[in-house]
């Protein structure tokens, strides 16, 4: 009998091994699965090992529950696997890598923005009439 | 008999997998018993090396012997899916054997789960990034998925929308390992039945037997709800004298325990005695000899090494609250005794 398997195999040319997010579930609810795979491959294809996974949905008791293999997360980034910018945020709230610079950058950007919401709110409210201006 | 071989061939396996194999890891955990003093206490070193833990040998021992060991209620039908009965025809060795290997079996599914403390709330920040406040409006909690790390030693950590990263709370860390790596009989949530209100239905209907192989089921030994239910259990039983029906399965030997560390066995007592189980009434009172050396009985019994009636007596008459019912009983007995020997 032909073996024909590995002539089957797909093969990249260069590429290299990423821990990123694949999306699954179904309309208006996504679900994350935690994922090793090759970077040419399609986002929900093939992957070389599942690490974990994510509920971005909060559950009843207002979790977002995420899981990870950390051991053969480990493996994987001892291989020299790179991660993707949303799995190194997650990482980074996990605790297991540090907090990602744009996660900081974001929460001042919205602090600040929310700041001079207010500040643009509050003096119209002192100066204007005794009437109570309407939500912003 | 032979229906009973039959019968107790197909009970273990589902029994033993279902609710006993995650409890063979405790046999291993000693210095965890209720009770007895805590692991590195400072000072009360030879109190504590005398008091005796629930996983003491001759604890054990003496807690076995009362639970008795009754066939018919041990392999009693176990709501399963219907097959038809097998019979055998056996000779009278093969039914002694038989009979024999049913007793190794009931052994087994004697063995008591165990009696722990409460565990201590966990409490313990990791880190604390204040630039993380009003970024999020749920929490993460991250599970450590590894498959070799033992439940106990497992990372489960919560991230809070003010970006503090704490360790999750036991009821988290429970319904997370159940999440993932889910075990039988076991749910997520804890059903409704196992708050206060409503084990008194369940005490009604007289399952408490049952009512405790659910807790078994659901709830690590040193968790707060399994004490509880465990405790409101016993405290049921006692209030309404049926310690029949946990006679012969794997929890009398934890309501012992339980009634001897608080001094109410007199309940206890009268029903032995008036069953005529005057060996498990001696068991009873050695047992709380050992767990109270200070008390008087103990030290009568001591200097006048009694055993069997007396020994019931001294205790009667030096440490219960019952006395009268318990003279009467052991009056009863007595009476019962002399006609059947006279007749």
């Amino acid at each position: 009998m032909v073996q024909l398997g590995s002539a089957l195999l797909k093969g990249y040319r260069g590429g290299h091994v990423v821990i990123r997010f694949a999306l699954g579930g179904c309309t208006n609810r996504p679900f994350y699965r935690i994922v090793a795979a090759h970077s040419k491959r399609a986002r929900d294809g093939k992957y070389l090992e599942q690490l974990g996974c994510l509920d971005p949905l909060p559950n009843a008791h207002g979790e977002k529950v995420a899981g990870l293999n950390l051991e053969r997360l480990r493996h994987w980034l001892g291989c020299g696997a790179q991660l993707s910018r949303p799995a190194e945020k997650l990482l980074g709230l996990a605790g297991f890598l540090p907090l990602h610079p744009m996660t900081i950058t974001n929460a001042e950007r919205l602090r600040r923005r929310r700041r001079r919401a207010q500040e643009s709110d509050a003096p119209p409210a002192e100066g204007g009439s005794q009437e109570p201006s309407a939500a912003v | 008999m032979a229906a009973l071989a039959a019968k107790g061939a197909a009970l273990l396996p589902v029994r033993l997998s279902r609710v006993a194999r995650a409890l063979w890891g405790w046999r291993v955990q000693r210095g965890l018993g209720q009770d007895a003093g805590p692991a590195g206490g400072a000072g009360a070193g030879e109190k504590r090396d005398a008091k005796p833990a629930f996983t003491d040998e001759a604890v054990q021992d003496l807690l076995y012997r009362m639970t008795g060991l009754n066939l018919q209620k041990v392999f009693r039908p176990v709501r399963q899916e219907l097959k038809p009965p097998k019979y055998r025809l056996l000779t009278e060795a093969q039914l002694q054997e038989a009979t024999r290997k049913a007793v190794v079996e009931a052994k087994e599914k004697l063995r008591m789960p165990p009696v722990l403390d409460e565990r201590e709330p966990i409490d313990d920040v990791l880190a604390d990034d204040k630039v993380l406040e009003g970024t999020e409006t749920a929490k993460y909690v991250f599970t450590d998925l590894t498959y070799a790390t033992p439940h106990r030693e497992r990372f489960i950590v919560v991230r809070e929308p003010n970006g503090v990263l704490r360790k999750a709370t036991w009821e988290e860390r429970d319904r997370m390992i159940q999440i993932f790596f889910p075990k039988e009989g076991r749910r997520v949530i804890p059903p409704v039945l196992f708050k206060d209100e409503h084990l008194g239905t369940v005490f009604q209907q007289d399952r408490h037997e049952d009512i405790l192989n659910m807790c078994i089921a659901q709830f690590e030994p040193d968790s707060a709800d399994y004490i509880r239910v465990h405790h409101r259990t016993y405290d049921d039983i006692e209030k309404h004298a049926k310690y029949d029906l946990l006679r012969s399965t794997r929890h009398f030997g934890g309501m012992v325990w339980y009634l001897v560390n608080r001094k109410r066995t007199d309940g206890l007592l009268i029903d032995m005695i008036s069953r005529d189980l005057l060996d498990d009434a001696t068991c009873l009172i050695t047992l709380y000899h050992m767990l109270h050396p200070e008390c008087q009985s103990a030290k009568e019994a001591e200097e006048g090494k009694l055993h069997g009636i007396d020994l019931i007596k001294v205790f009667v008459k030096t440490e219960s609250q019952k006395e009268g019912y318990i003279q009467l009983a052991l009056q009863a007995y007595q009476e019962a005794m002399a006609t059947s020997t006279a007749s």
